[in-house]
């Protein structure tokens, strides 16, 4: 299991002509390659070291700063994160990557946020996670309250009046986002009919899926943030109870299982980073990256490590040096950054970038674009 | 006088666990048709001395074969199937499986059908009792019950050697003399029996010759009637 | 009463589940003494070969076949390659050793398959529901309740009606013993790792069934629960695994759906204590027995 990879593309950039004063931005990769996150990480990996490589066979950041990447495995766990953030605080690096979720990424934040090193997560979407680690920590991600305000403004307008949520205390993800929802909903002039519970990863939910039918009256649609395995195990067993009520889930389920099971999730709409509309941005990354690794982008989240290595750029630009501190200030200045999934701002948002949410729904087994946008700053349920 | 191969030949034999030294060079011999039985005091090594010839304990020897094969290398299944067998000290029956079971399981080694019911009757014969309880659980029959239910089991696989380690423990003595009977009842028929018994009185009477085990090692050997008569034997064992 | 029923035929439909699995696990502790924690790679083995036969448009049944089939192989390669070696060492000997090699397999499923789940697109005919009056039964569910049923009869039938299935009673009573009826030891340990893959086979398709996908964690949890069905039931008793497994269904089901709402985010913390209160009443667990583990 100590299987760890250094990866260094300097080698790459060695042979470029390289400026004079050529100086590396050192950025580590504390994230998963292995366990439970790696789903996750890995994808935003292979997006991320896509832009990176683009941005060093251009000579480095504004042609003076080339790339080094550090990468260590995390193994998913959060005590893990923290040892391999120490080691690359050591070996110097100048920019943290933290994994795709917000407990490890607290522990690497706090090793990052003493030693004044800017850290991002890859795809955390907890919204208090730079509140809790303090301003040298920034997401990456849209967060779970900019989501679940996306998908109540969609539920009122389906013309919803009442939902049921099942929230997991396992994880902030599971627990909040539908949290969220229920309070934008509510502010909305929805009801909130009840909350059910799951336990992670244990996919039986025919107790739970028997209350729901058991319901008088019944909810016009559930949300719920669970994702694999517990998504489809949800759906699967609701299905199976002959309860047809619609279901709402958000950017966990983006995945290729969800899309395998035909019938059962026709018409569930979920959030997710990215839609690829004909003609845009995103669509032509799909493409570039599908010609370079001869492989379909099967995840939004390659788009988003993508997106993550334009942020950095741009903030290394702006700040025109490697200092860690002055970085951090450019990222925090950042305003509508282009990137392949839209426009991303940092400016006075306390660390979680505001970008655009996608509604997708799924129709015969493929994606239909619901709503594409940045909900309004009042419309967000505090985090 | 004609010296016949020996059914069992042993030189040399030690049984160590670990650092314990159970059984330390033992020579012995069994020759067909004989009782032989092996005495000695609570943790002599008679146990581990039986154990080993059939593979069960980890064992060293100079020679160790039965009906003029080595065994040394071979695992207790392949030694059972060559025709030497135990009726381990005690019985160690499977409680949950019945009467009959111990008899199908004992006489795996018969793979045709018609062996195993023609041994299984010859059994039923010898041990009425038996067929009584055919489909009763073996670990609700009596003491007695199950000494002769190990016998039994064992003696399904037909070997030509029976070791058999006290068979008399913990049993009544009506009972005791039936196993006995049962012993000198086998050796009529041909069996070959190297007996370890608590009981020297017993043994040595139904026994052509005996082994004394002191300490893992052979300290008298000799026949049943001269061990009998054995100033150092009467001591040890039989009282004043 | 409608409800409680349903309540009933969810926790059967779980409980099946779980009583597969401990069995798995019961049926190589009660000969060997190991509890194999890479019982629940056998699982995900099962669900990867269906994910890939299902991908190469293989028909239904030749799919479940080869699911069920790899297992097997897979519990007896390990059998051969890592526990036979150690066999008779020291029970941690043996614990680490099945962790081992559980983790080697879950590293070998990440690097070699895909960190990612990979889906199994069962065919859409299994998710339909069975409407008995007030009572809906999942298609899946339903499977899973009658498999469950089958494989326990057939088992039963095998431990009982063959010499190789009474061997392997008699070995978990006595190992040694066995050996001395002529019966090959390696034979009897196959024979119990064999029949812990198809258990393990068929419980890991259940588990696929409902969940759509197949990742290399996938085993770890549904293990979990097997081996505290597997205390429960008292280890190495097969109809204890059994009966544990049910009664952990039925604990967990019920606790679901009665615990007042408030209490819901500690089911599972409810649920070990229930265990618990029962190890303290039968610290052998239910059906516990002697284990006799002589080599
Ligand atoms: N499996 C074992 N591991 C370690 N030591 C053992 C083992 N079996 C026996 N011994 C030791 O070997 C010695 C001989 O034991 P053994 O059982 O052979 O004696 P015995 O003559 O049969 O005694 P008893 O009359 O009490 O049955 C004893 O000191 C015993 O403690
Ligand atoms: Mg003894």
């Amino acid at each position: 299991m100590t299987l760890r990879k250094t990866l260094s593309l300097t080698a790459l950039t060695l042979g470029l002509a390289a400026p004079a004063l050529a100086e590396d931005l050192t950025i580590g990769l504390a994230t998963a390659q292995t366990g439970g996150l790696a789903p996750y990480d890995q994808p935003s990996l292979a997006g991320f070291e896509m832009r990176v490589d683009e941005i060093n066979a251009a000579g480095g950041i504004a042609g003076k700063f080339p790339i080094k990447l550090i990468a260590k495995d995390t193994r998913s766990d959060a005590a893990q994160t923290a040892l391999v953030a120490q080691e690359l605080v050591d070996a110097g690096v100048q920019i943290m990557i933290t994994p795709c979720d917000a407990d490890p990424s607290i522990a690497a934040g706090m090793i990052t946020q003493g030693a004044g090193i800017p850290a991002f997560s890859f795809c955390a979407t907890t919204p208090t996670l730079p509140l809790a680690v303090g301003d040298f920590m920034f997401g990456n991600y849209p967060a779970d309250n900019v989501q679940a305000a996306m998908l109540a403004g969609h539920a009122i307008e389906a013309g919803y009046k009442t939902a049921y949520i099942l929230t997991s205390p396992d994880s902030a993800y599971t627990l909040k986002l539908p949290q969220y929802f229920g309070q934008a909903f509510a502010a909305k002039g929805g009801t909130v009919l009840g909350e059910g519970t799951f336990a992670m990863g244990q996919q039986d939910f025919s107790a739970e899926v028997t209350k729901i039918a058991a319901m008088d009256p019944k909810p016009d649609v559930i949300m719920t943030a669970a994702y694999e395995p517990d998504f489809p195990a949800f759906v699967r067993q609701l299905r199976g109870a002959g309860v047809t009520t619609q279901v709402l889930g958000s950017d966990g389920i983006d995945s290729p299982t969800t899309f395998a099971m035909g019938d059962l999730v026709e018409g569930v709409v979920f959030s997710t980073a990215g839609f690829a509309t004909e003609g845009s941005a995103l669509a032509a990354f799909n493409a570039k990256y599908k010609e370079k690794t001869g492989e379909e982008p099967n995840t939004v989240y390659i788009a988003n490590g993508y997106d993550l290595g334009t942020v950095i750029e741009v903030a290394v630009t702006k700040a025109d040096s490697l200092d860690p501190a002055a970085i951090r200030d450019a990222i925090a200045s950042l305003e509508n950054v282009e990137g392949v999934t839209g426009a991303i701002s940092y400016a006075g948002t306390m660390g979680m970038p505001l970008r655009s949410v996608s509604l997708v729904r799924i129709v015969g087994g493929n994606r239909e674009l619901v709503t594409q946008g940045v909900p309004a700053p009042e419309e967000v349920p505090a985090p | 006088m004609t010296n016949p191969a020996p059914l069992l030949d042993v030189s040399g034999l030690t049984v160590s666990y670990g650092a314990v030294e159970a059984v330390r060079g033992i020579d012995l011999k069994v020759t067909k048709g004989e009782i032989v039985t092996l005495l000695g005091a609570n943790g002599a090594g008679k146990s581990s001395t039986l154990n080993a010839l059939v593979g069960l304990a980890p064992r060293r020897a100079r020679q160790l074969s039965f009906a003029g094969e080595d065994i040394a290398h071979l695992t207790p299944e392949l030694i059972v199937r060559r025709g030497m067998t135990l009726v381990p000290e005690g019985r160690r029956i499977f409680p949950t499986l019945t009467v009959a079971e111990h008899l199908l399981l004992g006489g795996a080694k018969h793979a045709a059908r018609g062996p195993l019911a023609e041994t299984q009757a010859e059994m039923l014969a010898l041990f009425p009792i038996l067929k009584e309880r055919l489909h009763q659980k073996a670990g609700s029959l009596s003491g007695g019950e199950q000494q002769m239910l190990a016998v039994a089991r064992a003696l399904m696989s037909s070997p030509d050697l029976l070791l058999l380690d006290e068979p008399s423990l913990g049993l009544a003595p009506q009972v005791v003399d039936r196993i006995f009977a049962l012993i000198s009842d086998l050796r009529a028929r041909g069996l070959t029996i190297l007996l370890v018994e608590q009981n020297v009185a017993l043994a040595l009477d139904i026994a052509d010759r005996g082994y004394v085990l002191v300490n893992g090692r052979i300290e008298i050997a000799g026949s049943a009637r001269d061990l009998m008569a054995s100033a150092a034997i009467r001591d040890a064992y039989l009282g004043a | 009463m409608d409800i409680f029923l349903q309540q009933l035929l969810n926790a059967l439909s779980l409980g099946g589940t779980y009583a597969l699995l401990a069995l798995g696990l019961a049926v190589v502790f009660s000969i060997i003494g190991l509890i194999n924690f890479a019982h629940g790679e056998l699982m995900t083995a099962a669900g990867y070969v269906m994910a890939f036969a299902l991908a190469a448009a293989l028909p239904f049944p030749l799919a479940i076949a080869l699911a069920v089939a790899a297992p097997v192989l897979l519990a007896t390669a390990m059998e051969r390659v890592a526990f036979r070696p150690v066999r008779g060492a020291s029970g941690t000997t043996l614990l680490l050793t099945s962790f081992a090699v559980s983790a080697i397999l879950r590293v070998l499923f990440q690097n070699f398959i895909s960190a990612r789940p990979v889906p199994v697109p069962m065919p859409s005919a299994l998710s339909g529901v069975i409407n008995l009056g007030p009572l809906h039964l999942g298609i899946i569910q339903s499977i899973s309740i009658a498999t469950t049923a089958l494989m326990l009869i057939g088992l039963t039938l095998f431990l009982n009606r063959t010499v190789a299935g009474r061997a392997m009673r008699a070995a978990s009573e006595d190992f040694a013993i066995v050996r001395l009826m002529g019966l090959r030891a390696n034979g009897v340990v196959a024979t119990a790792f064999a029949i812990s893959g198809l258990l393990a086979g068929v419980a890991g398709l259940l588990w696929v069934a409902q969940r759509g996908s197949v990742d290399p964690l996938m085993g770890f949890l549904p293990v979990l629960k097997a081996f505290i069905a597997a205390i429960i039931g008292g280890l190495g008793s097969l109809t204890g695994a059994v009966a544990g497994g049910f009664l952990l269904g039925f604990i967990e089901v019920t606790l679901q759906a009665w615990l007042p709402e408030a209490w819901l985010p500690y089911r599972d913390a409810v649920a070990i204590m229930l265990v618990i209160a029962v190890l303290l009443f039968r610290p052998q667990g239910l059906l516990a027995r002697k284990t006799v583990l002589k080599l």
